[in-house]
């Protein structure tokens, strides 16, 4: 090994023992309770037990928070998988008045759902839909990198294939159904893991739709578990790490589609 | 013959439309309908349960006049603007670093990566403890290197509050960032570097004039991202200090959520979103242009 390239892995040890850190510290007391009061604190777990875990999923009503985050993440994903690889799809024909509609989807994607707020709100109320899991879920239903995602990928799968189905007599329908979409995974999969790691970690637009503990989502509850205790309980951070736990599985799972996902539908070169 | 192309034709078109119907109407009535039924409210008094009311320039002109509190906010909106500088520099080193042929490499993109997907509320909490003054481990670190000699309560501070939330924002962006960067260089022809070094260019030029130019897109990307993050880093503020001490680390979007959802001021706080967009569309299309146009364009052509 050459000097540089000692020098480049320990540069990278250090970062990852930063970046570890925080991540480290609050597992360790979450087995541990530890350093919460102990001073100075120990490095290595001492005497690991689940206890915390028990007393947060005592505390709080913890499968409910979790059914109803997982409810709404699951309407997401599938909704996102449903409306963006059809609008993708319709995104690959020829007809008058595409250029608009990419100009539409191009220009929305300008408007950051946080400068909608207000009126978002107003609506939502409007249409009865305030604390309830549709009215949380509704602006969420669609990602538009996820639709372009699937334009790019439905755009690769060879012409002679579709005209093919097509002299077979396959509906439109069933060429998307069938064909596009068994042919194009990373877009599928892209398309799971970030509408489920958006819809499972948003928190202000539930903090204003939500009224009745009843419909609180992990988030929800992890704040108001933070404003009833103090923030020394060991409980406060077993929450944390089963609420992180899900997304970061989810992006383990799949990270190069994650990734993919991410910078192709926004870099380019 | 002709009717039959026709009637098919049409039946096509239906179908695309259809196709395209359920997406469009979402973003009609969850971003195009609010940014236009925002800037009205902004122009009128109105609160719940009222009739709407022509306002004119009224709480514009409250806000640019009266309204000691929006500057303070406008100002520390810019102030943790700062944080996306430093974490694109930082993330160009450590894609440099990763994007090197060695042992363990995506194992430590991966580490750097990981703090993006979780959920902030949580990683709020956690830093808000870590920097406790009593049990937090960064003054612990900071104690037991000599480096204070009190530990101090960094969020309950005024000089030191803003910088904290900085760092943490920066520490779960930095991955986001080096993925980017990384992208970027991969898609570098490695010819261009072959030419260089065949004409005896040294390394630092090769990066200053090779790879940091072509790199443009990809840092304006990071610029991009990172001006909508200091827009919407509501959750990081919401959960660590709440705005405080006082107003010092009180941003736009947690002052627009506080005038509107606390204080029922619809109407002025859409005033404040108005001016947040603009704000942010300037600085988007400024960033744009200096990448050249191309900073996170997608591939539309057709």
């Amino acid at each position: 090994m050459s000097l540089g390239k000692i020098a480049t892995h320990l540069v990278l040890i250090l970062v990852s023992v930063i970046m570890l850190t925080p991540i480290y510290w609050v597992v360790k007391t979450s087995i541990t309770g530890d350093n919460l009061f102990a001073y100075p604190p120990s490095v290595i777990p001492r005497d690991p037990n689940l206890y915390y875990y028990v007393e947060a999923w005592y505390t709080v009503s913890f499968t409910r928070l979790f059914s109803n985050s997982f409810v709404i993440a699951t309407l997401s994903v599938a909704a996102n998988l449903v409306i963006n690889a059809m609008a993708g799809y319709a995104l690959t024909k020829h007809f008058a008045g595409k250029g608009l509609v990419l100009s539409f989807l191009l220009m929305s994607m300008m408007i950051p759902f946080h400068a909608t707020i207000i009126p978002a709100y107003l609506l939502t109320a409007n249409l009865g839909l305030l604390d309830s899991k549709l009215g949380i879920a509704l602006p969420g239903l669609s990602h538009i990198v996820c639709i372009l995602l699937f334009k790019s990928n439905f755009e690769a799968v060879p012409n002679s294939l579709i005209q093919a189905a097509r002299l077979d007599g396959l509906s439109e329908w069933r060429i998307l159904t069938r064909i596009m979409m068994p042919l194009s995974r990373p877009a599928v999969a892209t398309n799971i893991i970030l509408s489920f790691i958006w819809s499972w970690n948003e928190f202000l637009w539930p903090l204003i739709v939500v009224r009745s503990p009843d419909q609180q989502t992990m988030p929800l509850g992890l704040v108001s578990f933070l404003a009833s205790f103090e923030d020394t309980t060991g409980a406060l951070y077993a929450f944390c790490v089963l609420v992180v736990l899900p997304s970061i599985m989810a992006f383990l799972l799949a990270q190069k589609d994650f990734i993919r996902g991410l910078t192709s539908g926004a870099t380019k070169g | 013959m002709a009717s039959i192309f026709a009637k098919k034709r049409h039946r096509e078109l239906a179908f695309i439309w259809s196709l395209l119907a359920p997406a469009l109407l979402i973003y009609l009535f969850y971003r195009v309908v609010p940014l236009l039924w925002n800037v009205a409210l902004s122009f009128s008094f109105w609160s719940p349960g009222k009739p709407m009311e022509f306002a004119g320039l009224y709480h514009y002109e409250e806000m640019a006049f009266y309204d000691d509190a929006f500057w303070t906010v406008l100002a520390n909106t810019a102030v943790f603007m700062l944080a996306t500088p430093v974490a694109i520099a930082l993330a160009l080193a450590l894609a440099l670093l990763v994007d090197q042929n060695i042992r363990g490499r995506s194992i430590y993109r991966t580490i750097i990566f990981l703090p993006y997907p979780m959920m902030v509320v949580a990683v709020g909490i956690v830093w808000r403890w870590l920097y406790n003054d009593s049990v937090g481990l960064v003054n612990y670190a900071l104690r037991s290197l000599g480096l204070i000699e009190r530990p101090i309560a960094f969020l309950e501070s005024y000089d030191f509050a803003m910088m904290s939330v900085m760092v943490a924002a920066i520490w779960q962006i930095v991955g986001f960032f080096t993925i980017i960067i990384l992208t970027g260089l991969q898609n570098i022809p490695a010819h261009l570097y072959e030419a260089a070094r065949i004409d005896g260019a040294r390394a630092h030029h090769r990066f200053w004039r090779i790879t940091l130019p072509l790199l443009r897109p990809s840092i304006f990307l990071c610029v991009i991202l990172g001006v909508i993050a200091s827009f919407t880093s509501f959750d990081l503020i919401y959960t660590m200090t709440g705005g405080g001490p006082g107003l010092a680390t009180e941003l736009l979007i947690t002052y627009i959520y506080k005038t509107s959802f606390s204080l029922s001021r619809f109407d002025y706080a859409a005033a404040v979103t108005v001016v947040m967009f603009l704000l942010f569309l300037a600085l988007a299309t400024i960033a744009n242009r200096l990448a050249g146009g191309d900073a996170g364009k997608v591939d539309i052509a057709d």
